[in-house]
């Protein structure tokens, strides 16, 4: 499989996929192919759940093609927890911002054409 | 670095911005021609033209500067076309000035242009889209206006502003715009236009977004010593800056600003030997409001989260603190990608060289240039001076 291939067949069973840097220890999104911090080539798998809370969104009524059928729906930029990782993805079923204040507390739950979905837990 | 040679922008010139009903190339070559002309020079003096485009494919033409080579009597003068999202015209003429401050050319021809509005809204979204990391961004449904209200959330969330702020910046711009007659929206708006106009995506309304464009802008780079010999008026580019972002929001340490700014600038200004403080005025990329805000700020003309209060102050409008956006900025003026950052040094030349019009910053001898692609993932910064 490749790299985002993996991240999306855990994101399916609403896992997140991780690369822990082998010789700083730093933490990234599995796509990383070198460190951040330091360059090393070298990671360790972390799965982590996939939990965290909603750092900023957008509700998006002018949608790109193949996503006005989903309208209005939102686009949701996730803290996961105990890291410093964000990750992006789908939100469905919100209408305005009362449905969903910054840091509600959400998950990811999926993959599908809709890219990573992220649902308010 | 070693320069060679100083680096001066002899002539410039743009179509209307707007829905253009001219093909590609045509707008290209229109574009070009007005930039010949103005600098006083044939276009037998070009050496190699580079072009800033991303979508000419929609138009059915890509491999565009042959085309435009061809045209201009010069098919045997080398060009090359750079594509860096909704910032392709500042980073083609980056890498323009790079080869001349080498002394690698005398005389080059920087053109940048877009043709997309015939695509319709939701095409013209799509294909913007392409210009996200498309995996986490695209993918999932983030639209351009979305990513932007992605950060005008977390503006509202971290400092003390209103969307009734956001919407100060689209009426300044377009007030600017209205004196512009290059302009896309040359109309004025109120606070009230832009809170009742229709969501786009949360908190950014149509009013808070600039509009699909098309257009070309030109300018011809040469160096000092053939400015002198060759040509009519020019201004001397005193600082240039490029820099990188993570290309999703999500990597980025703050949603609130965009960190390829910063490094752009902090290179333009050493190189100028000036601080954000001896700016006259700026063209900076206010794609959407919120981003006129954030590039102030990381400009370094106002301290984090005071962009917002600056403009509630009136301390942007034209010939107030600092003129930002003199020529009406992406919202006002209209924002064809490829052009965008080309047409800001039209801007910057027309004000330093006396062609403003109406829209004159009074006793200007600074002007710098801001464009970014995509969220800021890419970006570069130009710093002019009067001669």
């Amino acid at each position: 499989m490749t790299i985002e291939e993996q991240l999306i067949e855990y994101a399916k069973q609403g896992k997140l996929l991780t690369h822990k840097c082998t010789d700083c220890g730093f933490l990234h999104l599995s796509t990383a192919y070198y460190c951040l911090k330091c360059g090393s080539k070298g990671f360790e798998d972390i799965v982590l759940e996939g939990t965290g809370s909603v750092a900023t969104y957008t509700i998006i009524t002018v949608a790109p093609a193949g996503f006005e059928k989903y309208t209005p729906y939102a686009f949701v930029v996730l803290q996961v927890d105990n890291t410093d990782l964000r990750i992006s993805g789908f939100m469905p079923n919100i209408t305005t911002p009362d449905d969903l204040p910054v840091g509600t507390k959400a998950k990811i739950t999926g993959f599908d054409d809709r890219g990573i979905i992220i649902e308010k837990q | 670095m070693t320069f060679v040679e100083k680096v001066c922008v002899l002539g410039a010139g743009s179509t209307k911005y707007g829905k253009l009903s001219e093909s590609i190339a045509d707008i290209t070559t229109q574009a070009s021609v007005s930039a010949i002309e103005s600098a006083k020079i044939s276009p037998k003096d070009i050496q190699a033209s580079y072009i800033s485009n991303v979508f000419g494919v929609a138009d059915k033409q890509v491999h565009l500067g042959p085309v435009l080579m061809s045209r201009l009597g010069i098919p045997e003068k080398p060009s090359l076309t750079i594509e860096s999202a909704c910032g392709s015209g500042s980073v083609s003429f980056r890498e323009a000035y790079a080869n001349v401050a080498a002394g690698f050319y005398d005389c080059l021809l920087v053109t940048g242009v877009e043709k997309v509005t015939h695509t319709g809204t939701e095409w013209t979204t799509t294909y913007f889209a392409y210009c996200s990391d498309f995996f986490y961004e695209g993918q999932a449904g983030a639209s351009f206006p979305g990513l932007f209200a992605s950060m005008a959330r977390a503006y509202l969330t971290e400092f003390d502003a209103t969307e009734e702020d956001f919407a100060a910046v689209a009426v300044k711009n377009h007030d600017n715009g209205v004196l512009n007659p290059k302009a896309h929206m040359q109309k004025k708006i109120t606070i009230d236009d832009v809170m009742n106009s229709a969501v786009v995506a949360s908190p950014l309304k149509l009013f808070d977004c600039c509009p699909f464009s098309d257009g070309a802008s030109s300018v011809i780079l040469c160096s000092e010593k053939f400015a002198k010999e060759n040509g009519g008026d020019y201004i001397e580019v005193i600082g240039s800056g490029r820099g990188g972002s993570p290309a999703a929001l999500q990597g980025r340490e703050h949603l609130t600003t965009i960190p390829s700014t910063k490094i752009a600038v902090a290179d333009a200004y050493k190189m100028a030997g000036i601080t954000a403080k001896d700016i006259d005025f700026a063209e900076v990329h206010d794609c959407f409001t919120i981003a006129e805000i954030v590039d102030t700020e990381d400009l370094g003309f106002f301290d984090k989260g005071q962009g917002v209060q600056a403009v509630r102050e009136g301390r942007t409008k034209l010939n107030s603190d600092i003129s930002i956006n003199p020529s009406g900025g992406l919202k006002s003026k209209g924002h064809p990608i490829g052009a965008t950052g080309v047409g800001q040094v039209v801007e910057v030349f027309d004000q330093l060289t006396g062609k403003a019009g109406a829209r004159t910053v009074k006793d200007a001898k600074i002007g710098l240039t801001h464009n970014f692609g995509a969220t800021g993932a890419s970006c570069a910064v130009h710093i002019f001076q009067s001669v």
